[in-house]
């Protein structure tokens, strides 16, 4: 068997379940063991990811690595997984991130570990698996499979109001996505029925064909753009839907929230570039300017929000709200840059937001307090957590060199080309991201050290090796596609382009009367 | 009467002598339960490689009374599985409570019959002996925990309510006849194709007996507004027994529906169809606003039980669309399959819990159950999860081939599905509610240890395999699902 022949992908997104079964059978009397354990399977992961990434070639717009083996042949859905450099990058993603909360849970996590550690591998097969599905019922099973392990995450290792967050977690996204799975299977029956054949009736590419040159019918599109979109809005979350996440964030432990910010919410923005834009665009185009409206009522409604909460992670929880309104109202202009920006929001807010949350763990271990007000003057105690915790608050500001200015500025220039208004609203709402993000910096850095902080006593030490190790990778990224955004944009590419030229062949629907 | 009649009978036969073996044995080695149990479990397997012998060419027998095709062994298999997983947990909660294990294995069987006898009938009133023979011993296992009130009061409820319906079956069944003249199913089927093919609207005979046999139905399946028997039967009965009520009785009822709503009056589906998709939305609906408020885990699972009545009853709206025949009755049989697994899953595990009697089924018992007792623990979550229609297990698939179907029926159908997936999501929150208390709350007090009995782990343990296994690959129970759908549209 050449290299050629190993089924790359299949082991990026499995060998953490082996994890998983492996950690499974050790003695619950050896924590050091299963800790080990857990990292290295999800550092194997990750190795393998980095070899798709080294050996994906982005010139080719094609689905590169493909598996294809039949699974319930009746209905022609297949085991198909494949990747193109959005899915490349969002798999990379993943597996560092995974190792890296692997790693930050190593001190927090006392309790039940094994089950933690478990649950932890099995999210990032579900995630993973989303990233390379290539088959909507495929995918559908690993979205899905996302769900359960951080119902169990957040249910058992969180906070005190934990069990209300976890049941708002999974209710709102299995409303989004059971409707989601009605449009899945609507979609294969309306291409059987088209076609008289089931033979690729899930098959993403065949899907992606059929709707570029037969194109699915008006109705159709409606209600499965309308299903899915409830799916990935809820997801982003996308304003009005977004009311899971403060509580979801909050209440989840350190890992788990990095988890759910930096990979969670992109499962929705990738749902509607992988999805729901190609295979309905018609319907996209009519429903793009109602959907424009929410994300930049996203974008203002957060930072407003985010200016007034109380609670550190709350703070940053809100943030994701703008920056994912952003990624939407990048992809929802159908402009190059627009979406070449969407699509470095992503990678950039999964960087930024899960540095920002694992040092808010850092301080949470040491304080077990998050209210802003009672901090106060740490700069002086813990100067190098202060340094690396500004160094992300700046990325998240948008500093220029920082990867963070590069994803809003191409969503901003391609929202200027579509409507100088819409930029201007959006633009403003930088001001007030910069300001939540340094008055919250100013509050907890500055001034005298608070009397609770002090009260604290030795506790109170800075940043150690291993919790530096967590954050270092992303920071390191964070510069580099800060000088160097061509790597991404280079990347995605085929990805940009194959989604835009189909877009621009069709004219939208008329659903609203004014178009 | 020939011999071919008997060999064709051949299965049934041998389900009805295993009942008697099981007593006699009784009666020969009294107060012992082993051989009695043996006894069972080798005539349960004697009748399933007999099914299958027998299953393997169609035949009809008794002049064409009885029939043997592709859906009565698929459907045969399911009864024989699910009353020889329903015998492996009773052991350890019945000698809990000192109850006799040899009857009710011997009772169990004798529904085995009826069921079976349902599955393969091609005779009206075949199908209505059936349909009694498969009750009656039901009404004996629920009260089967004669000391307890709960239980005979839900046996009582079971039994009238169950009788009554009966009647008003075997009415509806009265008025079929009086109009066609036969009770034969595919003479009726002929029958009333005539009267279908004719512009006038349904008679007032035909429209009173589609009623009765809809209502005395609807009540076998516990469709709402006929349900009101289920929770207190559920909750009342010995929990081995419930987890046998909530679906052999209800598999079986569906066996009825099919052979006779899609056999005998397939033909005027036109005027039927819309009361199932109005009890399919309606037994959903209340099946799981109800559930969502109970508190005994029991009771929530009898609930809930109301509500895979209506997903499954999508099946059958499915079917009266031209555009999915195969793929609703195929969704319904899958269903039944999944369901089956599932929820004797769920109830195993809390006949598992309360074989120290004493424990109740309310939530409360469960808090902390993920450190006590792991096992029970994880595979609860199993089964929920399957409940709920989580992927990759086989209530996923089922709910996902059900919809399907719907989609592809279209019309007052395809809305069903939409209520079908909103009501799961609603049930989620049930489901996962028991997980909580199993994972993320702590129990009160340090209960002792549970010994589960090695007959009673290998029940549980299949169960769950197969609830993992036919959701990762449905192919293996699809070819067989796809045979027995043909077999009834053909």
């Amino acid at each position: 068997m050449s290299i050629a022949n190993v089924p790359l992908i299949s082991l990026i997104t499995f060998v953490p379940f082996i994890g998983a079964l492996v950690v499974a059978c050790l003695p619950r009397s050896q924590p050091g063991a299963i800790k080990i354990t857990a990292l290295i399977f999800a550092l194997v992961s990750f190795g393998l990811s980095l070899l798709l990434l080294i050996g994906f070639n982005p010139t080719n717009p094609a689905f590169q690595y493909q598996e294809v083996h039949d699974w319930i042949p009746v209905f022609g859905i297949q085991y198909k997984v494949g990747v193109d450099g959005l899915s490349v990058l969002l798999v990379v993603l993943t597996t560092t991130l995974s190792w890296i909360s692997i790693l930050a849970s190593f001190r927090p996590i006392k309790e039940r570990l094994k089950e933690y550690m478990i649950s932890f591998l099995i999210l990032e097969v579900g995630l993973i698996g989303v990233f390379v599905a290539l088959d909507l019922f495929l995918f559908y099973i690993f979205w899905e499979v996302v769900l359960v392990p951080m119902y169990l995450i957040i249910g058992i290792w969180g906070g005190s109001n934990r069990i209300y967050a976890t049941i708002k977690f999974v209710l709102y996204t299995l409303v989004g996505s059971l409707l989601m799975l009605v449009a899945i299977l609507a979609t294969g029956f309306s291409y059987q029925s088209t076609t008289g054949s089931w033979v690729g009736a899930f098959d993403f590419v065949n899907l992606q064909h059929f709707a570029a040159t037969t194109g699915f019918a008006s109705n159709l599109q409606i209600f499965a753009f309308l299903a899915f979109f409830l799916a990935f809005a809820i997801k982003v979350p996308m304003f009005p839907f977004h009311t899971w996440l403060p509580d979801a964030h909050v209440e989840a432990p350190t890992a788990g929230s990095v988890m759910l910010a930096a990979i969670l919410l992109k499962l929705g923005a990738y749902g509607f570039i992988r999805f729901a834009l190609p295979l309905f665009p018609a319907a996209a185009k009519a429903f793009g300017p109602p959907i424009i409206g929410l994300s930049l009522i996203a974008i203002i409604y957060g930072a407003i929000v985010a200016l007034v909460q109380p609670d550190w992670k709350k703070l940053i929880a809100y943030s994701s709200v703008t920056h994912m309104g952003f990624v939407t109202l990048g992809i929802f202009i159908f402009q190059e840059q627009g979406l070449q920006g969407a699509i470095l929001q992503m990678v950039n807010h999964g960087l930024i937001t899960g540095g920002l949350f694992l040092l808010v763990g850092v301080m949470y271990e040491r304080t077990h307090d998050r209210t802003i007000a009672k901090f106060g003057g740490l700069a002086g105690r813990v100067p190098v957590y202060t340094a690396t915790f500004g160094f992300f608050v700046f990325a998240s500001v948008g500093l220029p060199g920082l990867s963070g200015f590069v994803g809003e500025f191409l969503v901003l220039l391609g929202s200027f080309a579509y409507n100088p208004a819409v930029a201007a609203i959006a633009t403003s709402c930088m001001i007030l991201a910069a300001g939540y993000l340094l008055f919250m910096f100013q509050r907890i850095f500055t001034g005298d050290l608070s009397d609770f902080l002090r009260g604290l006593g030795n506790h109170l030490t800075d940043i150690s090796p291993i919790e530096m190790l967590t954050v270092v990778p992303l920071a390191t990224m964070i510069v580099l596609f800060g000088l160097f955004p061509g790597l991404i944009l280079h990347t995605i590419q085929g990805t940009v382009s194959n989604v835009l030229t189909e877009l621009n062949h069709v004219a939208a629907i008329h659903v609203f009367f004014w178009q | 009467m020939s011999w071919a009649d008997l060999s064709t009978i051949a299965p049934l036969a041998a389900a009805i002598i295993v009942a008697g073996l099981v007593i006699v044995t009784d009666i020969a080695l009294p107060g012992k339960r082993v051989p009695a149990l043996v006894v069972a479990f080798i005539g349960l397997a004697v009748v399933a490689i007999l099914t299958i012998v027998v299953g393997a060419k169609p035949e009809t027998a008794f002049g064409g009374a009885y029939k043997v095709d592709d859906l009565t062994t698929y459907l045969d298999l399911l009864f024989v599985a699910i009353i020889a997983v329903t015998l492996m947990f009773a052991p350890d909660y019945l000698e809990a409570r000192d109850l006799p294990l040899p009857e009710f294995a011997a009772v169990l069987i004798f529904a085995l019959s009826g069921a079976m006898l349902i599955s393969a009938s091609a005779d009206l009133l075949v199908l209505f002996l059936g349909l009694e023979l498969m009750v009656l011993p039901g009404y004996l296992l629920a009260g089967f925990a004669k000391r307890d009130a709960l239980s005979t009061e839900g046996a009582i409820k079971y039994f009238l309510l169950g009788s009554f319906s009966s009647a008003i079956f075997l009415f509806g069944l009265a008025f079929i006849w009086g109009l066609t003249g036969t009770t034969r199913i595919d003479g009726v089927a002929t029958a009333l194709k005539a009267i279908a093919s004719g512009t006038d609207p349904l008679s007032p005979g035909l429209a009173m007996g589609l009623a009765f046999l809809t209502t005395g139905v609807a009540f076998k399946i516990a469709a709402v507004p006929f349900h009101y028997w289920t929770p207190d039967a559920y909750q009342g009965s010995p929990t081995p027994v419930t987890g046998y009520l909530s679906v052999v009785p209800k598999v079986g009822a569906f066996a009825l529906i099919l052979r006779l709503f899609v056999g005998a009056l397939g033909p005027i589906s036109a005027d039927w169809d819309i009361v199932i998709v109005l009890l399919a939305a309606a037994t959903m609906t209340l099946g799981n606003l109800v559930a969502l408020t109970q508190d005994s885990v029991k009771r929530m699972l009898a609930y809930s039980s109301i509500a895979h009545t209506g997903y499954m009853l999508i099946g059958l709206a499915a079917w009266s669309s031209p555009n999915s025949r195969i793929e609703g009755l195929e969704g319904l049989l899958f269903y039944g399959a999944a369901y089956a697994a599932m929820n004797l899953g769920a109830f195993g595990v809390i006949a598992a819990l309360q074989r120290r009697t004493g424990i109740s089924s309310q939530l409360e018992s469960f808090a902390g159950l993920g450190r006590r007792e792991p096992f029970l623990a994880i595979l609860m979550t199993l089964f929920l999860l399957s409940l709920t229609g989580i992927p990759p297990t086989v209530g996923f698939f089922a709910k996902a081939y059900i919809i399907l179907a719907a989609v592809q029926a279209g019309g007052p159908a395809g809305i069903l599905a939409v209520i079908a997936v909103l009501n799961a999501a609603a049930a989620a929150f049930y489901y996962l509610r028991v997980v909580v208390y199993m994972f993320m709350r702590d129990p009160k007090g340090e209960p002792a240890q549970i010994v589960i009995g090695r007959l009673m782990r290998t029940g549980l343990v299949i169960t769950a395999v197969l609830t993992v296994v036919l959701g990762l690959v449905p192919g293996l129970l699809l070819t067989l699902v796809g045979n027995a759908a043909r077999a009834l549209t053909l």
